[in-house]
């Protein structure tokens, strides 16, 4: 019984997962703290966040049936193209996230009086106190880990979060 | 006389309608999913017809609340268009809604994708604040939004919110402040909470969408409500169970007995808090993790807690999830100190709350009382939520769309041909 629910939930085998590009740039600052943070809000723009083989680009063998109906179609007599061929391909035709158009758009160089995405940025809070809930349990949370800056309420739940999450978010 | 096709294009949801009906006839998931047990890629609302739901792989053609994937909005686009509204593009005009400050590469393909490949006759492009405006003002013929002809539209989406002042029917661009939260974080905030706290439901969008639509809830009193949530048994007026899908007798997820859930929402104030002469949080037992693990694992379901109100709490302060953004309040104030001074104490008071966002209960109240302390005292702050936020715009563009003027405020397919997409975008926005 336990088997057949938890079936549900089972994933497929764990395969490369694209990296957004703030994650890029997380992984490469070299404090802990920063890098989790960054990548937890990232983390809350994902489609797929716990799905590992969702982009068109991936080696994902599910739809690898699709992928190839489609070659078909585009070029009848070629022959089944490599790995990397494919790859290839389908990054040229991989839709650039939005953060990638808006560089792109260099919106910087506008007029200061004309409005723009970026200027309609909210900005920062004009107070910066933070209150702290306990990632373990939700309460209000008292204490730091100094590993990876996230929050917790009690011993508890400290060493619920030394076992389990503790830097998840960063290897 | 020929079709508008009105066409709310949300980062979420579409909603696609003949203009001048009251409401649309397609609210459809703008996304293709793939749900575990299928290998069919499922369009729109084919989507919303599959029993089984469970790990749905999601393609959406929206990133952060802007189109960046043609290809694929145009599969959804075609689905909605034939199979569901079942019109003929080439004899339409479209009025279509696009978010605020959207980029001309965009808008360059968004034009591509109209004229070139659905053929439509001609566009006008809208955005959402000027439409729900327009609705107010037209249903409410002797309200203040209509004799004042402003009013300040908070929109709280799928991929964001903005706080944008409506002047005789234009969007004050540059008075507009965006907070970069919307319903998609929250979701995802809440599929990472109950994945950590109680079972995996990372892989579980429209599951946990269900979840925070039946039970989250904005605060009043967060420390009071802290102290609620880790009340032990019936004292604890937040804690629920939420049932997942079996797959054999219950295709979806169900809130266990969701009227004592609710039973949070018909108590007075008074009646929180036990008349054993307890005070706030003094004498209390802590909720131990033991107890959020006492849930029925063969049943496969979880527990809720805090979690009801803290998800949504990010709207009002960001900077608790470590965002670098102030929260809806300061939104507002910042969108209406944007404009000229003698808008200021109309703008308050006719603030109008849209999206899908704004349906968690106690929103308006929540947001007034972060509200009125940041006002000068002899204003007067006026919260009205749309009737239906999340058809809101769209009904604000079916009036729009069935005003006798509407077919010259359109671009024509042939003036796209002749003068392109950025000399006839210039003429949507003043
Ligand atoms: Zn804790
Ligand atoms: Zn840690």
């Amino acid at each position: 019984m336990e088997d057949e629910a938890s079936g549900l939930f089972r994933r497929t085998s764990t395969r490369t997962r694209k990296v957004a590009a703030k994650m890029v740039a997380a992984l490469a600052s070299s404090d802990n703290r920063t890098q989790a943070a960054l990548a937890r809000l990232e983390a809350l723009e994902n489609d797929n966040a716990g799905i590992e083989t969702i982009e068109i680009n991936d080696d994902d063998e599910a739809s690898l049936d699709e992928d190839e109906a489609y070659m078909k179609r585009q070029s009848k007599n070629t022959k089944r193209k490599t790995r990397q061929a494919k790859a290839l391909e389908n990054a040229k035709k991989a839709p650039r996230t939005f953060l990638e158009l808006l560089q792109e758009a260099n919106l910087e160089s506008l007029p200061s009086h004309v409005p723009s995405y970026l200027k309609a940025a909210v900005g920062p809070p004009s107070c910066t106190s933070r209150r702290n809930f306990c990632t373990v349990c939700g309460y209000t949370a008292n204490y730091t880990c100094v590993r990876c800056g996230v929050r917790f309420c009690s011993c508890r739940c400290q060493n619920i979060h030394n076992d389990t999450r503790c830097l998840k978010f960063v290897t | 006389m020929s079709n508008v096709v009105v066409l709310d294009n949300g980062g979420g949801l579409c909603k696609a309608g003949i203009g001048g009906d009251r409401d649309p006839s397609a609210v459809v998931p703008n996304c293709l999913g793939r749900p575990s047990s299928s290998k069919k890629w499922l369009v729109a609302d084919q989507l919303q017809a599959c029993e089984d739901l469970t790990s749905v792989s999601l393609r959406r053609p929206f990133d952060r609340g802007y189109l960046i994937n043609p290809d694929l909005e145009k599969e959804i686009w075609d689905r909605i268009f034939r199979s569901l509204l079942r019109v003929d593009p080439t004899a339409s005009s479209l009025l279509l809604v696009e978010p605020l400050f959207n980029l001309p590469s965009i808008q360059r393909s968004t034009d591509e994708l109209v004229f070139e490949d659905f053929g439509f006759r001609s566009l006008y492009v809208a955005d959402s604040p000027s439409l729900v405006h327009l609705y107010e003002a037209s249903h409410r013929p002797d309200g203040l939004i209509s004799r004042a002809q402003c009013s300040l539209v908070v929109d709280c989406g799928f991929s964001f919110t903005h706080a944008a002042p409506v002047l005789q029917n234009f969007t004050i661009n540059y008075a507009v402040k965006r907070l970069d939260l919307g319903g998609k974080a929250l979701t995802n905030y809440l599929k990472e909470l109950v994945s950590y706290r109680s079972i995996n439901v990372m892989d579980e969008t429209f599951l946990i969408d269900d979840v925070k639509e039946k039970l989250c809830f904005v605060s009043l009193n967060v420390p009071r409500d802290l102290q609620i949530a880790r009340r032990p048994g019936k004292d604890n007026l937040f804690r629920c169970t939420y049932v997942l899908p079996d797959g054999v007798e219950h295709m979806k997820g169900y809130v266990k007995d969701l009227d004592e859930a609710q039973r949070y929402l018909t108590l007075p104030d008074e009646a929180w808090f036990p008349s054993q002469g307890m005070k706030d949080g003094c004498a209390e037992v802590p909720e131990k993790p033991e107890d959020r693990k006492r849930i029925d694992l063969t049943k496969n379901e979880f527990n809720l807690t805090n979690e009801r109100f803290l998800v949504p709490e990010m709207i009002f302060r960001p900077a608790d999830l470590g965002m670098n953004q102030a929260g809806l309040a300061e939104c507002i104030v910042r969108a209406v100190n944007s404009c000229h001074p003698h808008l200021h104490p109309v703008l308050y008071e006719s603030i109008i709350l849209t999206g899908g966002s704004t349906l968690f209960p106690r929103f308006a109240q929540r947001l007034e009382k972060e509200l009125r302390p940041l006002v000068p005292d002899d204003y007067h702050v006026q919260i009205t939520t749309q009737e239906d936020p999340i058809l809101g715009v769209w009904r604000g563009g079916s009036l729009l769309a069935s005003s006798p003027d509407f077919e010259a405020m359109c671009v024509t397919k042939s003036e796209y041909e002749e003068l392109g997409s950025a000399r006839c975008r210039r003429r949507f926005f003043h």
